[in-house]
């Protein structure tokens, strides 16, 4: 350990103690300058230079020198140096990352306390000049402790680290680590990554590099034994309309992996927090079974339900929640005209009214006017080959700029007011025939469009097969998107925006006489997705998992979160809310213009309400772990390491390392901040000499006066 | 300096203080003022070898003034005779004087410069007065201005001494010579000047003039301050012509500055009275009486020397 200083120019100030000496003895002190014509007589008198010339008062000057000194290597800024030779000697410090994970999987034999003790090691072992992060992660990464030498800091957030919900991704851990060692001064880097390593966790193409003279070092905790886990893989909630009310019958499906005999498990379902039935089942190894639960009669919104399994060797993955509500029927209206015996909306009152759980209310009017009253408690009207009169229309425009749907399906004699022809996607225009061959076909459709999403999967619905012998020649508009046409390109469905809402053109018929697209499988989830766009239903999620936002500001967003109601989330605008997480911590969300995310990163149920409320049905989001994570398969620490290696760098005096070594002095000293007393001192030493010199100006003068006298 | 007052109280003439004169611009008036004022009080006249000589008589012409005809001589010869007389000056009478920086000082209202230009301002309109041809030299380290001795020539010689200002260092011996070459006549010279060189190289310099024959009278023009040296406060002096600078503690230095001062004027006194040059040493918050009595006294030594 030796004296240095930080800045040693400053000790040239040194030189500044000669000042006053030199002051004393040249006699430049300041006085009244008097013209006289002539120094003539003066300059010959022998005058008392050596009075000047003789320091009376070594002491004071010494005080002086010494308070100069003092600031002059306050300014200085000296430290001792405790440990650059060493630190020079073993290569330079080192700017350390300790990656921990905190993935659910390591609650399994308490490898997150294993995790710990490691990481303690390592900061053990930091040498003085050493600087380290602690990094936990699981699907992302967060810096709970930046580049520091403290190490009491860095101790107490390591004790802080519990297991989390996530799964594990090495990505977001690795790339924080190079963002770090890249913004480091230091020139060696070390990446610790303590995991339990799990095979799910890397792709390989993370994209990770590390900088040049940093390396990663990975830890295993844990061994890698044969895996025995059980967990409930997924739960379905078919629901049935029985006697007006729904029914749901939840199957839950239970996955073993590995093992090496058959097991027997015990599976529970509880709703609202309370168990209602108990299942057996038996598993042989790497094998799944289906458990059915008795059905229960959902009448409350919000009702919370969980699957779960006694198994004990990792916890997380042996529940499932979910959430679910009783759904409401959406209101649909058919306006058809007379055309004899025929029914133009056969097919398409009978599709929509095929459904087990009742999600369409179906109303049907068979005239070319529509009232205002047929339009209440409807979210989306079929016009189908009828041609409705003006005022009708003018009334289903309001409807639509009001946020309903509207699809005109023009046929034989459908048709639209030219008053209000500005709703409509485009121009009508002639019947035209395919009657050559086989008819036409749809030779485009839109898959990202919300209609036909559904189909867009293999064996999600084929439109081949339906043939199209005549429809309406059809001009859109610039404003219209085309989400479907004939194998001519001619339009099939077009689609306009109009206020709130939307309307739908469909240039042929939905019945059986212009096609036979009617007489396809696909034609009924055709026509109920048709409704549902136009109605503006979203399809609620009974669970989330862990690692996916909501924005609790978007309606869309909540409606699929499954909120029936804002009354019953006590959500309203303009308010802060409140999430209360699965372990019982608070997160609120202010009110404003902008989103509020919650992030979903603890499995169980959140708690959404207002602050100062406890509505009997809260809004709840069910939220699962990622099952991602209960593949407990590992990967080769080394493979890992192998892949995001970082070129190595030596030691040639570069100027990032002696630039490293400069800080690090810099680092020392503002942690001893010697400067401080050493400008207190100087001020002590200016305060006894100021007193000092004071009384011996009194004391001389008072024998001055004394001679005179 | 108390003999001084003395002998102003004894000659009973009571003469304007020179902070009185500081307030007269007009250096004629100032002249006037004093000289006359110094001339009443005197029992005789001051001026000496006043006298008008015949040339010749010439025929009257009509025009010539009547009360110039000689009618004596027209008694006898019954014709009209103009009588002409030939004017006399007695001397040349040149005044010498310091213009450098040391002159510029003064502890009062007056400048050792403004007593000086008094000083010769009265002499000049003294020495005109009795028909002397006066003129004015003024010099520094060098030769300023040359005003040649002429009956006509009092008015330049109070513009002059008008216009003039100190700033420049001085010495005797260089301008001394000059002015050695340039009168040529000789004459009464008053040489005014603080004298602030040692009194051999004082002596030195007016040598040449006293080798010409020039009767040399020298006023040595002193401010209080620098005879009595009242300082109190250690300060730091200035010399004026040199910028030197030196600190001060006058009330250690007072005895010293003063025996050396003393001393000073003591040697200067004794060269000057060896060669026969008329000295006295005037201080400027006395008035000018002491000058003009020096003068007249050496005019009258002259006037019975000669």
């Amino acid at each position: 350990m030796s004296l240095a200083f930080l800045v040693p120019l400053f000790l040239l100030g040194i030189a500044g103690v000669v000042v006053p000496i030199i002051v004393h003895l040249t006699r430049r002190q300041r006085r009244n300058v008097v013209h006289f014509p002539s120094l003539m007589f003066l300059e010959k008198i022998p005058y008392q230079e050596q009075r000047r010339r003789r320091i009376q008062h070594w002491f004071l000057l010494s005080l002086r020198a010494l308070a100069l000194a003092l600031v002059v290597a306050a300014f200085a800024r000296p430290f001792f140096d405790q440990a650059s030779g060493a630190a020079l000697g073993s290569g330079g410090p080192r700017e350390i990352v300790v990656l921990l994970d905190r993935s659910y999987s390591m609650e399994i034999d308490d490898q997150i306390e294993q995790a710990r003790m490691e990481a303690e090691r390592i900061l053990t072992d930091l040498g003085p000049l050493d600087r380290a992060s602690l990094v936990t992660f699981s699907r992302g990464a967060d810096v709970i402790v930046r580049s520091t030498s403290d190490r009491s800091r860095l101790r107490g957030a390591l004790d802080t680290v519990t297991v989390g919900s996530g799964a594990t991704r090495y990505g977001p851990a690795l790339k924080v680590a190079q963002t770090i060692l890249e913004e480091s001064t230091l020139a060696l880097g070390e990446v610790y990554l303590l995991s339990d390593f799990q095979r799910n966790g890397w792709t390989g193409d993370e994209g990770v590099n590390l900088p040049p003279g940093s390396s990663l070092l990975p830890i295993e905790i844990g061994s890698e034994h044969e895996p025995d886990n059980l967990m409930v893989a997924d739960v379905s909630l078919p629901r049935q309309i029985v006697a007006g009310r729904e029914r749901i019958t939840p199957t839950a499906r239970i996955v073993r992996q590995g093992g090496s005999a058959p097991t027997t498990a015990s599976v529970s379902l509880e709703l609202d927090g309370r168990e209602i039935q108990t299942r057996e089942v038996t598993l042989t190894p790497n094998s799944a079974q289906p458990v059915q639960f008795q059905p229960f009669t959902l009448s409350q919104p919000h009702t919370t339900g969980t699957v779960r399994l006694d198994d004990q060797s990792l916890g997380a993955d042996n529940s499932h929640h979910f959430v679910v509500s009783p759904g409401s029927s959406l209101g649909v209206l058919v306006v058809n005209g007379v055309r004899g015996s025929n029914d133009p909306s056969l097919y398409l009152r009978g599709a929509l009214e095929i459904s087990d759980d009742g999600r369409f209310d179906v109303r049907s009017r068979r005239s070319a006017t529509v009232r205002p009253a047929d339009l209440d408690g409807a979210a989306a009207v079929f016009v189908n080959d009828v041609q409705l009169d003006g005022g009708s229309a003018e009334r289903l425009r309001t409807f639509v700029e009001d946020g309903g749907g509207l699809l005109i399906a023009v046929g034989q004699e459908g048709g639209w007011p030219a008053s209000a022809a500005d709703m409509l996607p485009g121009t009508i225009g002639p019947i035209e025939d395919r009657l050559q061959g086989r008819g036409g076909t749809l030779g485009y459709l839109d898959y990202a469009h919300p209609v036909f999403e559904v189909f867009s999967g293999p064996r999600s619905g084929d439109f081949t097969g339906a043939r199209f012998y005549r429809a309406r020649a059809f001009v859109p508009a610039d404003s219209a998107s085309v989400i479907a046409r004939f194998d001519d390109g001619s339009v099939a469905l077009a689609e306009l925006r109009v206020g709130r809402g939307r309307v739908l053109l469909w240039t042929t018929s939905l019945d059986a006489f212009w096609n036979d697209l009617a007489l396809q499988p696909v034609y009924l989830p055709f026509v109920h997705r048709l409704a549902e766009y136009l109605g503006g239903r979203t399809e609620a999620l009974p669970w989330f998992v862990t690692g996916q936002v909501v924005d609790l500001a978007d309606p869309d967003a909540l409606e699929t979160a499954g909120l029936v109601s804002s009354e019953a989330a006590g959500i309203a605008e303009g308010l802060d809310q409140i999430a209360l997480s699965p372990t019982g911590n608070n997160v609120t969300l202010q009110a404003g213009d902008g989103p509020r995310y919650l992030p979903l990163e603890e499995h169980g149920f959140y708690t959404v309400r207002q602050p100062g409320t406890d509505p009997e049905r809260p809004f709840v989001i069910a939220v699962n772990v990622d099952l991602d994570e209960s593949n407990l398969g590992r990967v080769e620490p080394d493979e890992l390491a192998l892949q995001i290696e970082a070129p190595t760098v030596v030691d040639d005096g570069s100027p990032r390392l002696s630039q490293a070594v400069e800080l690090q002095r810099e680092d020392q000293e503002r942690r001893q901040s010697l400067w401080r007393w050493l400008l207190v001192a100087a001020l002590a030493v200016f305060i006894l000499e100021t007193a000092i010199s004071n009384w011996v100006s009194r004391r001389e003068a008072g024998a001055a006066r004394a001679v005179v006298g | 300096m108390a003999t001084t007052r003395a002998r102003h109280s004894a000659a009973g003439a009571q003469f304007l203080d020179p902070a009185v004169l500081g307030r007269i611009s007009n250096l004629e008036l100032l002249a006037r003022t004093v000289v006359d004022g110094f001339l009443t009080g005197l029992h005789r006249s001051p001026y000496l070898g006043f006298s008008m000589d015949f040339a010749e008589h010439r025929p009257y012409m009509p025009g010539d003034d009547i009360r110039r005809i000689d009618w004596k001589l027209y008694a006898r010869t019954d014709r009209h005779y103009i009588k002409l007389f030939e004017a006399d000056t007695n001397a040349n009478f040149s005044i010498l004087l310091d213009l450098s920086t040391s002159m510029s000082y003064g502890s009062h209202s007056l400048t050792k410069l403004d007593y000086a230009r008094y000083l010769a301002a009265c002499l000049a309109y003294f020495s005109n007065k009795q028909r002397d041809r006066v003129g004015l030299v003024t010099f520094d380290h060098e030769v300023v201005d040359y005003v040649p001795p002429s009956m006509k020539h009092l008015d330049t010689i109070l513009h002059t001494l008008d216009q003039v200002t100190a700033g420049r260092p001085g010495s005797l011996a260089e301008p001394m010579l000059r002015i050695t070459e340039m009168l040529g006549r000789k004459g009464i010279l008053v040489v005014i000047s603080d004298f602030y060189e040692e009194p051999d190289e004082v002596l030195r310099a007016l040598a040449p003039l006293r080798a010409r024959g020039h009767d040399v009278i020298v006023f040595h023009v002193m401010d209080p301050f620098e005879l009595e040296f009242p300082f109190e406060e250690a300060s730091g002096f200035e010399d004026l012509e040199t910028g030197e600078q030196i600190p001060v503690i006058p009330g250690k230095l007072r005895s010293d500055y003063l025996a050396m001062v003393k001393a000073h004027l003591a040697s200067l006194e004794k060269c000057f009275a060896d060669n026969q040059i008329d000295y006295r040493l005037l201080d400027t918050s006395q008035p000018l009486d002491e000058a003009l009595f020096q003068y007249l006294l050496s005019r009258e030594r002259a006037s019975k020397a000669r």
